[in-house]
């Protein structure tokens, strides 16, 4: 549909412009492989089983990712302030429409952004996927895209002004990242966080990159915890359920019409 | 008698306890240029957001171009153009990105939407700055980009939502310039709202609103005869007890 087509392509335009943006998310991986990977490596070493740095390599794609599409989805937020969310709500397109045109946008720039770091991130850590696991790991990366970018969508239509971001930033996308399995296996967490992990879409991601990328270490328990074809279903569920709640939420009256409220009040 | 463009009947708004728009019955003419003349608060926007179907009814209905706000919502906006009060361009993609960008959300295609993209920014006077990104343009500049974002698909009714707040008063004239130019161009319906009593006057009908209510409905030469007053700022002096420059301060 060409509403779609356009709404990704207005995202695609954005983020080339924003070369700072680029630059970081494409360094931010690097930046946690040296320092994190430098001191984390050190408490593994002597446990031969697997170098850190090789078993941080799925956790830092599943950072790409998490970054560039969840971020890509929050701009449903700038949107609203700069008011070009009220250009998208008026044309004559279903609010589903939209968020569909969103959730794609960010599965588009998450994947990318996964996809460039990967082809630098892997070399240098000597990882080597198969053929078979290079394409599990995209598959990867477009369905943890998706589902974040869903989940975007709905943290977007929830936060009321962009003040409130830093606190989507230390409760979420923090939160999201260590209890994601990324930077230790989720087996390690007690039964609490462990909960508050299957709850995270990025651990499933995640975990689906351990299959991918570290099917050589998983009888040493440094490959996927859950089954594949569970982590592919779970990150299915929540694009769904996040594209169906969020559609609602764009067209919210309080975003669409603020100014016309605040004058009467 | 010529067709209603728009069509109101018992229609109104609110928000929580706040009467936004209390029950507004009004017809506007195909080809019309209607004014709707009050201060800030009173209720425009939140008329002009009713037609536009981007807020649902509390009560009452309408219908745009035929169409019922409520239940038909996707042709509404088929047929109607808006201008906001504030710019809804993005601002760091230039001129052209953004049109192409609205052709694409109002589903024209590629062969349809380059020409006219092309047509309007000449004749929006923003050629030359057509692959400027919209934030160096100047709030004239920038809002006649919008006009032509609100035209880019041919609409019958243009609503035009306090179109020049903010502008100086050459970029206001070569603003009104512009929608002249489309009116008699196209016979298009004109719904605009304003606080400003002179952008009033070349009006075909004025609707007078004050507090979400009606005052006065009327050819401007009419309201000042049948108030026997001289200017429409009189007549909506006579009509609420209270002078439009000073209320609209909230």
């Amino acid at each position: 549909m060409r509403a779609v087509y356009g709404i990704v392509v207005r995202e695609l335009v954005r983020f080339r412009r924003q070369r700072a943006r680029v630059l970081a998310s494409i360094g931010r991986p690097f930046v946690w492989l040296i320092f994190a990977g430098a001191g984390y490596a050190a408490v593994f070493a002597g446990r031969n089983e697997i170098d850190y740095r090789v078993y941080m390599a799925p956790g830092l794609l599943g950072m790409v990712v998490m970054f560039g599409a969840l971020l890509a989805a929050l701009s449903t937020v700038t949107d609203r302030d700069a008011g070009v969310l009220r250009m998208v709500l008026v044309a004559p397109i279903r609010r589903s429409t939209i968020a569909l045109g969103k959730a794609l946008g960010a599965t588009v720039l998450g994947t990318t952004q996964a996809v460039v770091v990967a082809a630098l991130l892997l070399p240098l850590v000597h990882l080597r996927p198969s053929l078979a696991g290079g394409l599990l790991a995209g598959l990867a990366l477009v369905l943890s895209s998706l589902a974040l970018g869903a989940v975007g969508l709905v943290l977007a239509a929830s936060i009321r002004s962009l003040e409130n971001f830093a606190g989507v930033m230390n409760f979420v996308v923090f939160p999201m990242l260590f209890l994601s399995g990324a930077l230790y296996p989720v087996r390690h967490l007690g039964p609490v966080l462990r909960l508050v992990a299957y709850v995270n879409p990025l651990a499933y991601g995640v975990d689906l990159l351990k299959h991918a990328l570290l099917g050589a270490w998983a009888g040493a328990g440094y490959g996927g915890e859950l089954s594949p074809w569970l982590d592919v279903a779970a990150l299915a569920g929540f694009a769904v359920a996040g594209l169906v709640a969020a559609a609602p939420l764009l067209a919210r009256e309080g975003g669409v019409t603020r100014t016309a409220f605040r004058e009467r009040v | 008698m010529t067709a209603a463009a728009i069509e109101a009947r018992g229609l109104g708004k609110d928000f929580r306890s706040i009467r936004a728009l209390d029950q507004l019955d009004l017809d506007v003419r195909e080809g019309e240029f209607f004014g709707l003349l009050g201060p800030n608060g009173a209720g425009k926007t939140t008329t002009v957001h009713l037609l536009a179907t981007l807020l649902a009814p509390t009560r009452g209905t309408a219908r745009v171009g035929g169409h019922d706000v409520a239940r038909d919502d996707l042709a509404v906006r088929r047929v109607i153009g808006l201008v906001f009060q504030d710019t809804t361009l993005d601002r760091d993609l230039t001129v052209q990105e953004n049109l192409r960008f609205a052709a694409r959300l109002w589903n024209l295609p590629g062969r349809l939407a380059v020409p006219r993209i092309e047509a309007l920014v000449r004749q929006f006077g923003l050629f030359e700055r057509r692959a400027d990104p919209v934030r160096t343009l100047s709030g004239g500049m920038r809002r006649a980009a919008d006009l032509a974002r609100g035209m880019l698909h041919e609409p019958r009714v243009l609503f035009l939502d306090e179109p020049t707040a903010g502008l100086d008063p050459r970029a206001r004239r070569s603003l009104w310039d512009l929608i002249r130019r489309l009116r008699q161009a196209s016979g298009l319906t004109v719904f605009l709202t304003t606080h400003y009593v002179e952008e009033a006057e070349p009006c075909d009908r004025v609707a007078v609103m004050d507090h979400g209510r009606l005052v006065a409905l009327g050819t401007p030469a009419d309201l000042k005869r049948t108030t026997g007053v001289g200017s429409l700022e009189e007549v909506f002096l006579a009509r609420t007890g209270h002078p439009l420059a000073e209320t609209g301060a909230g």
